[in-house]
């Protein structure tokens, strides 16, 4: 019984990491993280510095 | 590797190698990118092994970055709504996968476990920046433990004030970011020259004045330490961040003609004075007890650092290039002695250090071709320079200038004796020990590049250096009566606008070329545009 | 007015860095002495037996070979100054005192020992570190430098008198000068002077680099002279300026702003009379020495000072000379490829204009006054503005 229920546990926990794995290895082979940082992200902030009224002045 | 399973893999994934593709005539490194971007379509293919090491050391950096967020949400959150130079740190991974292209075994390994301690340590720093900025609503006593002083300026002597935090002013602005992102310092040269600021000053300094000018540092602390290293323009700047900070400051002018005993007393003196400051505007007591930890820490990075110089001067070092000179920058200029998990990494990085010269490992395959001493700043990395020379001709940036720094021991036992180690070593800090005080200074670039059993010398001529530029034709003329091969790559610094990375890989692309005849490794990054990229 | 006696003698001596003056005080014995910047004190290169000369390259028209050394981006100045050292116009100098205060000067300083274009087997070159703030430790390390690098110097190589007498009869000399320059000068303070600013200009700059004795007799006649001289029946400027700044060692400068409107009426930039015409005071129980080290460092006006004393005072004695001298407005200008000056006139325009209610207007320029056009369109806009504003008020 206990053996079954440790099994199941790992093969629970192996899956996860499995599924852990292709997932993150997928964003960093495909370099996914940075795509989105570079077409999305960015610009979305750089739309937001460029409409921000600053306090440019010589103290 | 003799595993079938990863024979199998490598075969199979073998053309997602660069390196693979450079040597079969089917591409190589640019290959892999969008044009212009700097987004590479997929990451580099290293074999099983180096993959793993590479995905896990990303994991690793990410990791760390989610615990930055964590510890501090809100004032993460808002200052990245806040600062345009914190939306610049998105691109740190964009920047490692281009300052590691093409390392495989040993030296990828040391270089993420380098960079690891960068990432961990600057997250950390941000974090803690962040959440006391009284601009991002932290309270005036939340703040008041941090010491606000200058980037170039050494924090050795602050770890003789454990209950204080000395936060680097323009190291999150401007000193790291501009390596990370090519396009952000410009914006703050534009705000600095819209005040009338001309265009040929230094562009770091142009680019400090312009983050004081847009009212862009956090605001943190009592009081603030200034230094007039480490040359004019940085001095110059001084007067509009201190204007714009509004705190009390104390100028730390170290002697600028430092390699002369008359030198020491006075340096040591405003070392003192420096203590004393901080001692009345923060009613705190300077410590000498946590003072020698720190030396202690500080000495230990030192001595390794001696040892690992003895290994460049072999062809078997397998710390190189932009891992070695990058992590050497961070650890010295901004860590200086404060925390023990440099020790550690140095203590395995010598490790791995010893037994790579033992079984005679040659990095980058062996493909090396030259060896050269780098003189050269900022510009170096934003354009993941020391890489790219390798990758592109096979030259091996074994040592860069930046590395040079004070190397001298500092005792730990008498106080008097320490206090005049102390200043000797903050006087060799970052830019400023081959750079200022005199001729010699500049001149005993030969020096080591002889020692480092280098052939070549690249020296990065800052179009706005004025100390240098001074010495241009020396220079030259040095070179060839010492029978170096001597390149000067021009660049603006931290303006990228005004010659681009490809106007610098020029420079090297034509002695390669014209001077020495000789066929690039990678033909695919002689010439590129990626002008688009951070 | 009626033209000054000595004018077209002071021009003829500008003409040259070895003029007749140094010419014939070098065939005297003397020893010619060379430096660039005020923080060289002048007085202790006119001990017994030397004298001093601020280096200037006039006439320089190309500065081909100084560009092959230090690149077109540098400091025009100092890339002038090696070049006339190049093609043998500093032969006359027994040594060159420099300071590492900016980095293009100490550069140029160090090309006369790398290159030994001074063609003087007893020539030699020094560079004192010299301090950046004016407190305390810095005016220490000031003494420091300037005995070890100027005073020592001169007495190991040259034998020259440094005892506590000889620089005490310096300072009584210099002092005499610096009288009759001052009271040239403050005739500007009138508002119709009896001198005009490129007339001053010409006056301030001989006496810098010609031997003191021997000009000194020139400079009192031409007192005398100025003291009966009848001005021109109306002011004939439209605005009165101080000019502030960097180096500016061409008169032809100051006359180009004074064809525009606008008379000079103070001269507070490197080569000018604020700093340098100050009576040195020797305060009891003060060596002679001592007094000559506070005095520099406490006047010099250097855009180089970091601590907010100093930098404050350089914008309190922008304002005391507009107000002692009764201008309309400032023009600060820097070198080009001057750091130091490149900064501050952008600070002390904004601190000047918004905070202390002076009009200013900057520029920048190369040593050799070319495009004349473009600063004569500057000066002519700021002359104009100047008068609106006084119509206004």
């Amino acid at each position: 019984m206990n053996m079954k229920l440790a099994a199941k546990v790992l093969a629970k926990v192996g899956v996860i990491g499995f599924v852990g794995f292709a997932a993150t290895f997928t964003i960093y082979f495909f370099n996914l993280e940075n795509k989105l940082i570079y077409y999305v992200v960015r610009p979305l902030l750089n739309k937001h510095y460029d409409s921000q009224v600053r306090d440019k002045r010589i103290v | 590797m003799n595993c079938p399973v990863t024979k199998f893999i490598d075969s199979k994934m073998q053309k997602f190698d660069p390196i693979w593709r450079a040597e079969n005539g089917l591409g190589g490194q640019r290959s892999r990118y969008y044009d212009k971007t700097g987004v590479a379509k997929y990451r580099e293919w290293r074999g099983v092994h180096d993959t793993l090491v590479d995905y896990g050391a990303w994991l690793k950096n990410l990791s760390a970055m989610v615990k930055m967020v964590a510890s501090a949400p809100i004032p993460c959150l808002k200052g990245f709504w806040e600062y345009r130079w914190m939306g610049s740190y998105l691109g740190t991974f964009m920047f490692i996968d281009r300052l590691f292209e093409g390392y495989r075994g040993l030296e990828l390994k040391i270089a993420h476990m380098h960079m690891y301690a960068i990432v961990q340590s600057l997250t950390k720093r941000i974090a803690y920046i962040l959440s006391h900025d009284r601009r991002l609503g932290a309270s005036e006593e939340k703040s008041s433990k941090l010491v606000p002083i200058d980037e170039v300026l050494p924090e050795l002597f602050m770890t003789g004030f454990p209950d204080l935090y000395p936060v680097p002013l323009q190291t999150l602005p401007e000193f790291i970011i501009c390596d990370i992102d090519q396009h952000i310092e410009p914006y703050y040269i534009d705000v600095a020259e819209s005040f009338g600021l001309p265009a040929d000053v230094c562009s770091r300094c142009a680019a400090e004045t312009g983050v004081a000018l847009d009212d862009a540092f956090p605001i943190v602390g009592k009081a603030v330490v200034t230094t007039n290293m480490p040359c004019n323009a940085s001095e110059a700047t001084s007067m509009f961040q201190r204007r714009r900070i509004g705190l009390p400051d104390y100028q730390a002018t170290l002697a600028m003609i430092h390699n002369e005993p008359a030198a020491l007393p006075f340096s040591r003196k405003v070392m003192e004075e420096t203590i004393a400051f901080i001692e009345e505007h923060y009613d705190t007591k300077f410590n000498w007890k946590t003072f020698f930890k720190g030396a202690k820490r500080m000495n230990e990075q030192n001595q390794i650092e001696l040892e690992k110089w003895d290994y460049f001067k072999t062809p078997y070092s397998p710390l190189v290039g932009i891992a070695e000179t990058l992590y050497k920058l961070y650890e010295w200029q901004s860590v200086n002695g404060a925390d023990p998990y440099y020790n550690k990494v140095d203590r395995k990085v010598i490790k791995i250090m010893r037994k790579a010269y033992k079984d005679k490992y040659e990095p980058f395959g062996g493909k090396t071709r030259h060896r050269a001493f780098l003189w050269g700043p900022s510009a170096v990395y934003y354009t993941d320079f020391p890489t790219w020379t390798q990758n592109c001709w096979g030259i091996n940036i074994v040592l860069n200038m930046d590395s040079t720094m004070g190397h001298n021991m500092v005792n730990t036992e008498d106080p008097d004796i320490a206090m005049d180690d102390l200043t000797r070593l903050t006087e060799k800090a970052c830019m400023r020990h081959m750079a200022v005080g005199g001729w010699d200074n500049v001149n005993s670039v030969w020096e080591w590049a002889t020692n480092f059993n280098c052939d070549m010398v690249l020296m990065n001529d800052n179009i706005a250096c004025k100390g240098m530029l001074g010495v241009h034709a020396m220079m030259e003329e040095q070179a060839r009566d010492l029978g170096f091969h001597f390149i000067f790559i021009e660049h603006d610094l931290e303006d990228s606008r005004t010659v681009s990375r490809q106007d610098m890989r020029n420079c090297i692309n034509q002695y390669m070329s014209v001077v020495l005849n000789e066929k690039p490794l990678d033909p695919t990054i002689v010439e590129f545009d990626d002008s688009a990229a951070y | 007015m009626k033209d000054l006696k000595h004018l077209i003698f002071f021009e003829n001596l500008l003409q040259d860095a070895q003029n007749e003056l140094v010419t014939q005080a070098v065939n005297d014995g003397k020893i010619a002495l060379g430096y660039n910047c005020y923080y060289i004190p002048e007085v202790l290169l006119n001990l017994p037996g030397c004298f001093s000369t601020r280096l200037r390259a006039p006439r320089c028209e190309s500065t081909d070979v100084a560009t092959y050394y230090m690149t077109s981006r540098t400091c025009p100045y100092v890339r002038s100054i090696l070049e006339r050292a190049i093609e043998g116009g500093y032969n006359y100098l027994g040594a060159l005192f420099g300071a590492e205060n900016c980095a293009a000067m100490e550069r140029m300083e160090e090309h006369f020992f790398l290159l030994n274009p001074v063609k003087n087997d007893h020539f030699f070159v020094t560079q004192i570190d010299p301090p950046m703030k004016g407190d305390k430790t810095n005016l220490e390390y000031y003494e420091g430098q300037l005995k070890l690098k100027v005073v020592d110097q001169l007495a190991k190589r040259y034998g020259i008198d440094v005892s506590d007498a000889a620089m005490r009869e310096a300072i009584d000399k210099f002092n005499e000068l610096c009288d009759v320059i001052t009271e040239i000068g403050n005739f500007r303070k009138l508002p119709n002077p009896p001198i005009t600013g490129y007339e001053f200009h010409v006056i301030q700059l001989v006496s810098e680099v010609c031997p003191h004795e021997l000009i000194l007799p020139y400079l009192k006649e031409t007192l005398a002279e100025i003291k009966k001289r009848k001005p021109e029946p109306e002011f004939p400027f439209r605005a009165r300026v101080v000019v502030a700044g960097s180096e500016i060692d061409d008169p032809e400068f100051t006359k180009l702003l004074e064809t525009c409107g606008a008379m000079v009426v103070a001269d507070r930039y490197c080569f000018g009379s604020f700093p340098s015409r100050e009576r040195i005071e020797i305060q009891d129980g003060e060596t002679a020495f001592d007094a000559i080290c506070r005095h520099y460092l406490h006047w010099n006006q250097c855009a180089r000072f970091m601590d907010g004393m100093k930098i404050d005072q350089r914008h309190d004695e922008v304002k005391r000379l507009v107000d002692e001298f009764h201008a309309d407005g400032v023009v600060y200008e820097n070198m080009k490829f001057c750091e130091f000056w490149s900064y501050e006139k952008v600070l002390a325009s904004h601190i000047l204009t918004e905070e202390m209610g002076v009009p200013c207007c900057t520029i920048e320029k190369e040593y050799a006054l070319g495009s004349i056009g473009q600063l004569r369109t500057r000066f002519q806009a700021f002359v104009e503005s100047l008068e609106i504003k006084k119509i206004n008020s």
